[in-house]
């Protein structure tokens, strides 16, 4: 048995605390939104599993561009597990958007830009665990899985930019919203503190699962090993 | 909208949002610690057999 490092711990619990105190701030420090009522509190944990989603690609690009330059496995390690954790709350943001667009928008789904671009960049990274998965080779895998990464970034910065360049219904939070956009809001100082909350509560998140999943990816790369070494043995 | 004089009742939507963004999160901290107690399984009998000498 494996033993959990102390930093993780420490980490996880630091995490476990700063998210019961995120909810706290949600459902009873932000103030009711005078239009869209309780629905509108969706949206602190919304933004923030889509800045978790972002902030993982940038990491496996990252990670990928570094692995083809020193051909070290563990650069590898860490793209693969930041882009599942990427692929799971780029899901929670754009599954928890559909439930607060329903009442606001009036409808679960439309072809927005925004909607859009975050479901096709969605797709970008399940197709790179997918494929992955068809490679035999650690080595060619992990160079693959790298030129991959770096070039579906550039999915990213165009969700990021869509609500800012394309004719929306999208709220803008950082920036000028489009005349076109339903759902916007004046933040007040209370809801401003609890998004920005909300911001870091995920990336201690974001931290504390990446670090698990490095290690669960340790196991896997160690299982492989045993099984190629008794299968040439 | 501009006649409302009180937040719209979207209560039941919150709860749904908030499901889906735990119950998620949830599944995947199983999914974490169900994957590591089979992978740290495999890797403990690999090893066993891998130690054991060739007959």
């Amino acid at each position: 048995m494996q033993p959990t490092p102390k930093g993780l711990r420490i980490l996880s619990w630091i995490t476990a605390a700063l998210f019961a105190v995120a909810l706290y701030l949600v459902f009873f420090h932000a103030p009711l939104e005078a239009v869209m009522g309780e629905v509108q509190r969706v949206f602190y944990f919304h933004v923030a599993a889509g800045w978790v989603g972002a902030l993982a690609f940038l990491v496996t690009a990252v990670a990928g561009a570094i692995y083809l330059a020193r051909k070290d496995r563990r650069w590898d390690r860490l793209a693969v597990s930041s882009v599942e954790i990427g692929v799971v709350f780029t899901l929670i943001n754009i599954l928890s958007g559909s439930v607060w667009a329903r009442p606001i928008w009036n409808t679960w789904w439309t072809w927005d830009p925004r909607l859009v671009t975050a479901t096709v960049m969605e797709l970008v990274y399940v197709a790179y665990l997918l494929l992955r998965q068809g490679v035999e080779d650690p080595d060619r895998r992990a160079r693959f899985g790298a030129v991959y990464a770096i070039v579906g970034f550039l999915s990213v910065p165009l969700t990021f930019l869509s609500i800012r360049l394309f004719r929306t219904i999208h709220p803008v939070v950082i920036g000028s919203n489009d005349p076109a956009a339903q759902g916007t809001f004046d933040m007040t100082p209370l809801m401003l503190q609890t998004f920005m909350f909300s911001l870091l509560t995920f990336t201690f998140l974001y931290v504390a699962l990446l670090w698990h999943r490095v290690r669960l990816e340790g196991l896997h790369e160690r299982i492989e090993q045993l099984k190629l070494r008794m299968l040439s043995g | 909208m501009f006649l409302q004089d009180a937040p719209a009742d979207t209560a039941g939507y919150m709860i749904l949002g908030f499901s889906v963004i735990l119950g998620m999160i949830g599944l995947y901290l199983v999914s974490l610690a169900v994957r590591w107690r089979n992978a740290q399984r495999d890797v403990q009998m690999l090893e066993e057999i891998d130690a054991k000498p060739p007959k």
